[in-house]
């Protein structure tokens, strides 16, 4: 979450006279990361006060006027289309060079001296969200009017005219520092980083006591620890004074009227949210917080109706729901025009309750984004004090009640033991005891001890882990604005550290025993598979592990194969894939008519249902080649297989005809389909898609998949290699070719060929041939046959004899005729 | 003899000068060097001289002989070099045309900055282990010293399963890598140094959001582990991948798990860290890493160890933003990442 911070709203409580660069480094570096900074001086450049003397028609346009106006160093014409652009007006004018955003859209632009419709302009008239006051009231087509905020001399810049000079910070707050999205909250960081003073919160003094006037009955004690308010008569609602909607505005608050205003300025000052009610709207005099009644109503400040639920906290009175607690008011219960009396509510809610009462009616405020991190109890009357102060001052009001206040149990600091020498070690660097005190101190931790370690502690409040002391305590009194957020001892390290600041810690590496963890076999073989596969021309994708249930359906899954997301994002994203094919052949085909042949492959894990336990996600391996010629892209798929096998080390792979075609029949191509096995593992298919597939995923190219999808293939992955001597003897080579029946599968002849002879080392097939002078259903096959003895040179002779026996178990057992 | 020997090597040189082409060339080789040539004639004699002499006489032939070949050398390549016709000269190529590949494979950014971090890990002894992406509850909160009303324990946050809940919570994917954390502690005795890089899941997705991303972990746990090992290995990272001159600060942040925390900035490589300028990429002259810290205390014990014994520091952050940091790339739309449109896969 972030805040906007004005320099000069936190020097009313800081006294220091860092530059704004200077105090925006310094914070940073404590954990208030200023991301950006805007000097106003620099944006208001060039834009000053102008008096407009005289208005004329425009002699070309009948909606645009030329403004004779004093701008200081002269009186200029400047051509206007604001519809209430009148004479003896004080207005904005941007100068040449000076940047506005039209309109209040897009970017800034620089002016320059143009001729509008023939007139020459010598500047703009400048509308209220042209200068970036977007949220100031403003009509249609107006210049922004500001006889009635200042008496400066034209030519004034509008910095200085509407005391605009100013830094504002934009900070970063983490989301356990609520206590820092307040200007109080950055001035006390400001504190400790500058080391120079903190001013004080206002007190409620003075008030009558005993003088209730309402009732506050809190029902719900756990929900809502504390609740105070205090009624203020003879209200006389308006707008603010400039300063207070000026000091909103740089805050990113709409003003609104005086008392909404202080409302949402002292929640932004000291970041406790408050809530104004009209007291002559409230039914009863009486304040009930409680849960509310299934299907109550009301219409919010926004304008819209809600329905609650009746684990929803809501404030009432003795009739209606009047606001939801730590959200947003009531619009029939809000401060108007004709407001007199207002009581104002000051109270802590249970964070959780806050936000999901905020997400379940989709209904968000600036004061539920500090409710739902957890505000302290004791932050409630310093703001209440600080409204009363103004309402006072700015609207006549007077206090009518003493502060009424229903708090489930009295506050009691959180209290920690704290030893430095654990705080040393785990920073790594030496400070004396005496300078992380100090520290803490600067915080508004206060700090007893040292204690030693025999002694018991007077009153040990909380448990300490992993800091428990050994040698020497101290005891740690958690300052209210803190209560939340420091949970345990070792917190108190980071507030040391974090002041001490991390610039000043030297880098160390580690140094320590040798650890035994192995790495994970599936990591390591798994980037092999991708540079092999990357080597041979495959290009990886990888897609969302989520897929719809059309693309479940298309892959012809059941849905309870797959697990199912409770609250997925859209119905893209339901499933969690437990396949790898689906989202590969969504890719060929998003990709097709771009690309019409390519080689892709994505290595991921799927997630398979289990019951009684986490899903298992084993890692697949999906390869596709896509193109026009199944046969060709079978080859190439299968080739990339082999090399891929080759190059992870697993020997004993081969390919079967489906074992059971029955399972994958509807995923397959039956004739072009086999089952990869590793020694008498199964662990994937080959094949080209169905027609099925081909219809349910609208491809139009031939598709062939690898799908492995069996655990057994990383696990038999390995780098270890073995070599065979080298042959002492030469080969001797012969060529064979023949024509045989296509369905004699070229394994199955390699197989028998070997048996056939001894001497035969290795066989090579060179080129299958079908086509012309090769009858139809047969091929023709052409072998290199490798000879080789390990004992003796082979003698031209007996390898004849050998391809002779080759020969004839080729026309005999395969029906082959020999072409040479 | 010795004189002729000298004389022949200037005729040798001088007919050499005039050569114009290769055929003039072989002939001038046939009439000094060849069989019948003009040296071997001039040395049939030298077996009669006497044994002094003929060796003399059969060293200077030699050196001799070596002077006229690499002269022949020098004036053939000469030729080839030089004369149209010649054999380079017929074998001249287009050495501008684009050059040709074995068909050009990709791998996806992602793998390649994972297998980066990797190695840049793997040489300071983090070794890489898997964990779920699919957890209980248990491991990705509440060992996470995360209590139950965590806003990150809602539904409009994480993504939960639609299955039934175990003895450790419900199951959830998992939000970031911070699961590992627990697992590994509670199955290994440290020291530990690992890092676990794997698919994250959030509930978002825009132009600068996607519901799937990856995430690194590192974690150490040993004895006397502190903040300024942290900033160590910090710094090694950052100026290993992103490059020597980049700088690192850490800035105090808050994570439920880790005490203190940080946020990791690193100096920006498009502005190289100019804090009062107006860069397009960063904020300030510093780009957010990500986050990291000391474990806290609670986790330790949650992974079975003696926080009093052991301490560590844990990181971690996105993959993919890592990546288009160091590029000093915007993605204008990160979604690109994952919807595997060819053009842009086949540019990596």
């Amino acid at each position: 979450m972030n805040i906007l911070t004005s320099y000069n709203w936190i020097k009313e409580y800081l006294d220091t006279d860092l530059s704004p660069e200077e105090f925006a480094k310094k914070t940073t570096a404590v954990g208030n990361s200023v991301e950006r900074m805007d000097q106003l001086s620099e944006r208001f450049e060039k834009i000053v006060v102008g008096f407009v003397k005289e208005v004329k028609p425009h002699p070309n346009a009948d909606k645009l006027k030329i403004a004779l106006t004093d701008v200081g160093h002269g009186t200029v014409e400047i051509v206007c289309g604001g519809v209430n652009l009148s004479q003896g007006q004080r207005v904005v004018v941007g100068l040449p060079g000076a940047k506005v955003k039209w309109h209040g859209e897009g970017d800034l632009v620089e002016l320059a001296k143009t001729k509008i419709r023939g007139v020459e302009s010598h500047g703009m008239i400048c509308a209220v969200e042209e200068i970036g006051f977007e949220k100031l009231p403003h009509g249609y087509h107006e210049i922004w009017d500001i006889t009635e905020l200042t008496s400066a001399k034209p030519g004034t810049s509008i910095a200085k005219a509407l005391e605009l000079d100013d830094t504002i910070f934009d900070i970063e707050v983490t989301s356990n520092r609520v206590d820092c999205m307040s200007i109080v909250g950055q001035a006390r960081e400001g504190a400790v980083v500058t080391e120079q003073g903190l001013k004080g919160l206002k007190g409620l003094k003075g008030l009558k006591e005993d003088d209730d006037r309402f009732t506050i009955e809190v029902k719900e004690p756990r929900l809502c620890p504390k609740y105070s308010a205090i009624l203020i008569e003879n209200v006389k609602v308006g707008p603010s004074p400039w300063w207070l909607q000026k000091r909103l505005l740089l805050a990113g608050h709409r003003p609104i009227n005086n008392v909404v205003d202080i409302t949402n300025y002292v929640l932004h000052e000291y970041g406790q949210p408050l809530h104004a009610f009209d007291a002559d709207k409230l039914d009863g005099e009486k304040i009930i917080v409680r849960k509310a009644k299934k299907g109550e109503k009301m219409k919010a400040l926004d304008g819209k109706d809600y329905e609650f639920s009746d684990d929803m906290l809501v404030i009432a009175d003795a009739k209606k729901v009047v606001a939801v607690a730590g959200v947003m008011g009531g619009e029939a219960t809000a401060t108007t025009e004709n407001t007199t009396r207002v009581l104002i509510e000051s109270a802590t809610f249970d964070p959780v309750s806050v936000r999901r009462t905020a997400r379940a009616l989709n209904l968000y405020s600036d004061s539920q984004l500090l409710f739902e991190k957890g505000l302290s109890t004791e932050s409630t009357e310093p703001a209440l004090a600080r409204a009363v102060e103004l309402i006072t001052e700015l609207t006549g009001g007077k206090t009518a009640s003493s502060v009424m206040t229903e708090q489930a149990k009295s506050y009691e600091s959180r209290v920690f033991d704290f030893d430095p020498q654990k705080a040393r070690a785990l920073m790594g660097i030496e400070m004396e005891d005496k300078k992380m005190v100090e520290i803490l101190e600067r915080l508004g931790f206060v700090v007893k001890g040292p204690f030693d370690s025999g002694q018991l502690l007077p009153e040990l409040v909380e448990g300490v882990t992993g800091l428990r002391s050994v040698n020497k305590y101290f005891q740690i009194t958690v300052p209210y604005w803190r209560d939340h957020d420091i949970e345990a001892s070792v917190d108190f390290v980071e507030e040391i550290a974090r002041v001490y600041g991390y610039a000043n810690f030297p880098s160390v590496f580690p140094a320590g025993e040798i650890q035994l963890i192995q790495e994970d076999q599936a990591i390591k073989f798994q980037r092999r598979t991708k540079e092999v596969l990357k080597g041979a021309g495959f290009t990886e994708i990888y897609s969302y592990s989520f897929i719809s249930e059309k693309q479940l359906t298309a892959y012809g899954m059941k849905k309870d194969y797959a697990v199912f997301l409770r609250n997925p994002l859209s119905s893209e994203f339901e499933f969690m894939r437990p396949s790898l094919v689906p989202s590969m052949l969504t890719t060929v085909e998003q990709n097709q008519h771009r690309f019409p042949e390519a080689d892709l492959f994505e290595i991921a894990p799927v997630y398979i249902p289990k019951k009684g336990n986490l899903p298992d996600e084993p890692l697949h391996l999906v390869i596709a080649c896509y193109g026009k010629d199944g046969r060709e892209l079978f080859l190439r798929a299968k080739g990339a297989l082999a090399r891929l096998m080759r190059e992870l080390g697993i020997n004993d792979w081969s390919l079967e005809r489906s074992r059971d075609p029955a399972d994958y029949i509807a995923h397959y191509h039956d004739g072009r389909l086999a089952a990869i096995y590793i020694g008498k593992n199964y662990v994937g298919e080959i094949g080209q898609v169905s027609d099925m597939f081909v219809k349910n995923f609208g491809l139009d190219p031939v598709c062939v998949l690898i799908d492995i999808h069996e655990p057994e293939f990383f696990s038999k992955c390995t780098s270890i290699k073995s070599f065979k001597q080298l042959p002492q003897f030469p080969e001797v080579k012969r060529d064979l070719a023949f024509v045989l029946d296509e369905r004699s599968e070229y394994e199955t002849i390699e197989e028998k060929l070997g048996k056939t002879s001894t001497l035969l080392e290795r066989i090579e097939l060179f080129d299958v041939y079908r086509g012309k002078g090769v009858e139809e259903g047969k091929k023709s096959l052409a072998i290199h046959l490798s000879f080789r003895s390990d004992e003796r040179t082979l003698e031209s002779k007996e390898v004849d004899q050998e391809v002779e026996k080759i020969r004839h178990v080729l026309e005999e057992e395969f029906h082959a005729i020999l072409r040479s | 003899m010795k004189i002729e020997l000298e004389q022949l090597k200037k005729d040798f040189e001088n007919t050499l000068r005039d050569v114009k082409d290769h055929v003039a060339l072989e002939e001038v080789k046939n009439e000094f060097l060849g069989r019948k040539g003009k040296l071997k004639t001039l040395l049939k004699d030298v077996a009669t001289l006497a044994d002094e002499e003929r060796k003399a006489i059969g060293k200077l032939a030699n050196e001799i002989k070596d002077a006229l070949e690499t002269a022949y050398g020098q004036k053939e390549s000469e030729l080839d070099m030089r004369h149209p016709g010649s054999r380079l000269d017929q074998e001249w190529i287009d050495v501008t045309e684009p050059g040709k590949f074995p068909s050009e494979g990709h791998l996806h950014p992602v793998t390649q900055a994972i297998s980066e971090i990797t190695d840049i890990f793997a040489r300071v002894g983090f070794t890489s282990v898997r964990a779920p992406e699919i957890d209980w509850d248990y491991y990705v909160f509440e060992s996470l010293n995360m209590p139950k009303d965590h806003p990150a324990r809602d539904d409009w946050e994480t993504f939960f399963v639609d299955l039934p809940e175990g003895k450790k919570g419900k199951i959830v994917l998992t939000p970031h890598t911070s699961n590992s954390q627990v697992r590994v502690m509670e199955t290994t005795k440290p020291p530990i140094r690992i890092i676990n890089i794997n698919r994250t899941y959030r509930r978002q997705i825009d132009i600068s959001h996607i519901p799937m991303f990856h995430q690194f972990e590192g974690l150490m746990i040993d004895k006397n582990i502190s903040v300024v090992h942290l900033k160590g290995i910090l710094d090694y990272f950052a100026k290993t991948f992103f490059g020597p001159n980049r700088r690192t600060r850490l800035r105090p942040h808050h994570f439920r798990f880790t005490e203190p925390s940080f946020e990791v900035d690193i100096t920006c490589g498009v502005c190289g860290g100019n804090e009062n300028g107006n860069c397009r990429l960063c904020k300030g002259g510093w780009l957010e890493l990500g986050g990291a810290g000391m474990v806290h205390p609670n986790v330790i014990k949650a992974g079975g160890h003696d926080p009093e014994v052991y301490s560590g520091f844990a990181f971690g952050w996105g993959v993919e933003r890592t990546l288009m940091m160091r590029e000093g790339i915007k993605i204008d739309d990160i979604r690109v990442l994952y919807k595997n449109d060819l053009r842009f896969v086949k540019q990596f």
